[in-house]
């Protein structure tokens, strides 16, 4: 399928974007309908330490114990809809361990489906294994195989019982590292803005033939390897090891790698760690999961509640399997994920949808830069400057960058959004950075090149050069 | 005011303070980098020269800056009470929320080329370190971000470091392990499925007499779980290890390191 890349907006302005409602709505698995006048809950786990240790005490973790208790709570609890996450382990690039968890899935959400009348879904994220060293594309890597067991295991996702496919992957990862400890910005901008796009672009038609050929929804691929370690390591109030200015500048630039997938012919709904997915969505149309205020099992954030805006699918992230007073884990968070995405539907039902979607905004827009980005009237002019860009992978990237910037400065100025001294004087470098960037690929990619040449890890090959 | 003139709600009457409060910017503190290091910085002109270039990172004449000292100063001297001194004022810095990973950073890297230098002139070719320490992201993991971090920072603190890598299959850290006999072990993970690994090597410890302490790292892994292994202690951030490693080089065991855990962290 041809590559077309985004060069105009979904949306004729930011007030069109909410939760619930998508250009491009979905229906898949038992009556599932995403983006099409609801939110759907989505939830996410993990299995408990040592029950990988066989494809039957795996099988029976995610669909005995896990599975069956979050459709159980869903029904308990009266949500119409239900999607389950499943993100892969490591260890179910063998279809010997993951075939039976896919299969096992497959047939206790159609089983709930048939008896309760609850609509279900099941999305399988299949992991990224490629290493930099060894070779990132097919035929490159003779330790391993990974290139090749990337695309074998979304066959084994697709073929046993997948509703929608997703990846977290990693191109350009070796760089975004580098560029998060050493407060790089522009190695961001090159390795994820840049060879992240360009990885994406490898993989993606690929993945998408997989799923044409098992009627499997192509949904996305979300940056967790770049821009969430930089907000993950941005952390909160008492965090010092990134700077929330730069890991605003490197969320907006991995919008602009995220819509790849899409690009190439995947639909959505992206993934739930994206938090890119409000620019994604405003340029696109397509729908997105989010997570937020309900995610702080995985990992804490400070816009929580503002991911909400304009989620399609409402997310956990992922959680642990344990005992809790309230039930396991997983029933106690997918009723407070649940729950949550019942106001959001009442809101909608009440026609008070807008209102609800601006308070979550407004609950962390001036909590931190990165808040301050992915408000939705933010992303919408984020998302403009990479689709008035959209032919150029470099300087979409580098225009979302630049576009970060200014709303950052802007709100700064304005004495809308506070920033520590810290946090403006790598705002104000990276502003310097941008501009003395060159403007045109071919001397941006000689510049970095050379540049980066050192980085661990780092081996043009693996992008084609 | 919002920038555009969208059909959002006014946020003009909120006071936000009502719904968060700042911290990160009541926190900041005040004084600058040099303002804070003046009196920690070595009384020896030749050797504060050394030191400040650590300090302010200076790639560039670190060099011509050590060989400068090397003609007045020995090199032992040159390393720890310049360079090594250099990079303490860093890391008291980064505690004290004034510089911040990227610092730390280069602050090493500057560090380490200065050492390099230096310890040709010395006998032997090398400057003794205080300890080996292993370190490793857990078998099956390919998450390792964390685990670099730490390395450098552990290296910063003077201890030598064989890095294994990611993705370190269990045999090969306790073949490592016993290959080299170092002050303690660490493992990274971002899964519970592959923080399993860490009871598998500790077990393996035990059964061939290895008490070497086994640390535990990474998203996936709490204190809880490191300490649920015999041999296991915990290290929540890159920061906290080297300080950890201290307590081990003074003597302690794994379990006065569990006992004394919350101390140690905040550098008591």
């Amino acid at each position: 399928m041809a590559i077309k890349r985004y060069t105009k907006m979904a949306y004729d302005s930011a007030d069109e974007l909410i939760f619930g409602r998508a250009k491009n709505p979905l229906s898949y698995g038992f009556g599932i309908q995403v983006g099409a006048g609801k939110v759907i809950t989505e939830i996410n786990y993990a299995p408990r330490p040592g029950t990988e240790k066989s494809p039957e005490t795996l099988r029976r973790e995610y669909v005995d114990y896990i599975s069956k208790d979050c459709l159980d709570r869903a029904v308990s609890i009266g949500l119409p809809d239900l999607q389950l996450e499943t993100e892969w382990i490591s260890q179910m690039a063998e279809a010997r361990i993951s075939a039976p968890v896919v299969e096992g899935q497959k047939e206790i959400i159609e089983k709930y489906h048939e008896e309760y009348g609850i609509n279900t879904a099941v999305r399988h994220t299949i992991p990224d294994k490629r290493d930099t060293d060894n070779g990132m594309r097919v035929g490159l890597d003779k330790v391993n195989g990974a290139p090749e067991e990337l695309f074998e295991s979304a066959e084994i996702a697709c073929e046993n019982g997948a509703d929608v496919f997703s990846v977290e992957s990693i191109g350009g990862k070796e760089m975004a590292d580098y560029s998060v400890t050493n407060g790089d910005v522009v190695a961001f901008l090159f390795g994820v803005g840049y060879l992240g796009s360009l990885d994406m672009t490898y993989i993606w038609p690929e993945f998408v033939n997989i799923c044409k050929k098992n009627n499997v929804v192509p949904g996305g691929d979300t940056d967790c390897s770049g821009a969430n370690t930089s907000m993950f390591m941005a952390g909160g109030y008492l965090d010092n090891d990134v700077q929330r200015t730069f890991s605003a500048l490197t969320r907006a630039i991995s919008a602009a790698r995220t819509v790849v997938a899409w690009e190439c012919g995947a639909v959505g709904p992206d993934k739930d760690c994206g938090y890119e997915g409000p620019i994604c969505k405003a340029i696109a149309g397509n729908t997105t999961s989010q997570e937020g205020k309900q995610c702080h099992c995985a990992h804490c954030d400070i816009q929580s509640n503002l991911m909400a805006s304009t989620c399609d699918l409402w997310s956990n992230e992922s959680v642990e399997y344990h005992p809790e007073f309230g039930g396991s884990s997983v029933q106690c968070w997918l009723a407070t994920l649940g729950n949550e995405v019942m106001l959001m539907n009442t809101s909608i039902q009440f026609k008070q949808d807008k209102v609800l979607r601006d308070l979550y905004m407004y609950a962390d827009r001036v909590r931190g830069p990165e808040a301050y980005i992915l408000s939705y009237d933010h992303a919408y002019e984020i998302g403009k400057a990479i689709a008035d860009n959209g032919n150029d992978l470099y300087l979409r990237a580098k225009a979302a960058g630049e576009t970060a910037a200014k709303i950052l400065m802007d709100g700064y100025k304005s004495k809308e959004l506070l920033l520590t001294r810290k946090q403006l004087e790598v705002l104000e470098s990276s502003i310097q950075q941008f501009e003395a960037l060159p403007d045109n690929e071919d001397a941006f990619v000689e510049l970095c090149l050379e540049k980066y040449k050192d980085v661990p890890m780092f081996h043009p090959k693996n992008y084609g050069f | 005011m919002p920038r555009r003139k969208e059909k959002m709600l006014s946020s003009k009457d909120v006071d936000y303070s009502m719904i968060l409060k700042r911290y990160d910017i009541d926190l900041q503190v005040e004084a600058t980098p040099e303002e804070m290091a003046k009196s920690l910085l070595p009384k020896d002109p030749v050797l504060r020269t050394v030191a400040e270039d650590v300090l302010f990172m200076r790639l560039k004449t670190i060099m011509p800056t050590v060989k400068e000292a090397l003609k007045d100063r020995d090199p032992l001297s040159v390393i720890n009470e310049g360079l090594v001194a250099g990079m303490e004022i860093v890391s008291k810095l980064y505690a004290e929320h004034v510089y911040y990973l990227p610092e730390i950073m280069m602050a090493a890297k500057v560090m380490e080329v200065g050492i390099a230098l230096a310890e040709k002139q010395l006998e032997g070719g090398k400057m003794k370190m205080k300890a080996d320490v292993i370190m490793h992201t857990a078998e099956g993991d390919v998450h390792d971000i964390g685990k670099n971090i730490a390395v450098i920072m552990t290296r910063a603190a003077g201890y030598e470091v064989i890095d294994m890598g990611k993705d370190v299959a269990v045999d090969d850290v306790v073949a490592k392990t016993k290959e080299v006999n170092p002050l303690f072990v660490s493992g990274t993970a971002l899964m519970t499925t592959t923080m399993s690994a860490f009871p598998r090597i500790a077990a393996k410890y035990v059964e061939e007499g290895i008490t070497v302490p086994l640390m535990g790292c990474g998203g996936a892994v709490n204190r809880d779980y490191a300490n649920s292994y015999e041999l296991g202690i915990y290290s929540d951030k890159a920061a906290q290890t080297p300080l950890i490693a201290e307590k081990l080089l003074a003597g302690y065991d794994w379990k006065k390191v569990r006992e004394e855990w919350d101390n140690i962290i905040r550098g008591e």
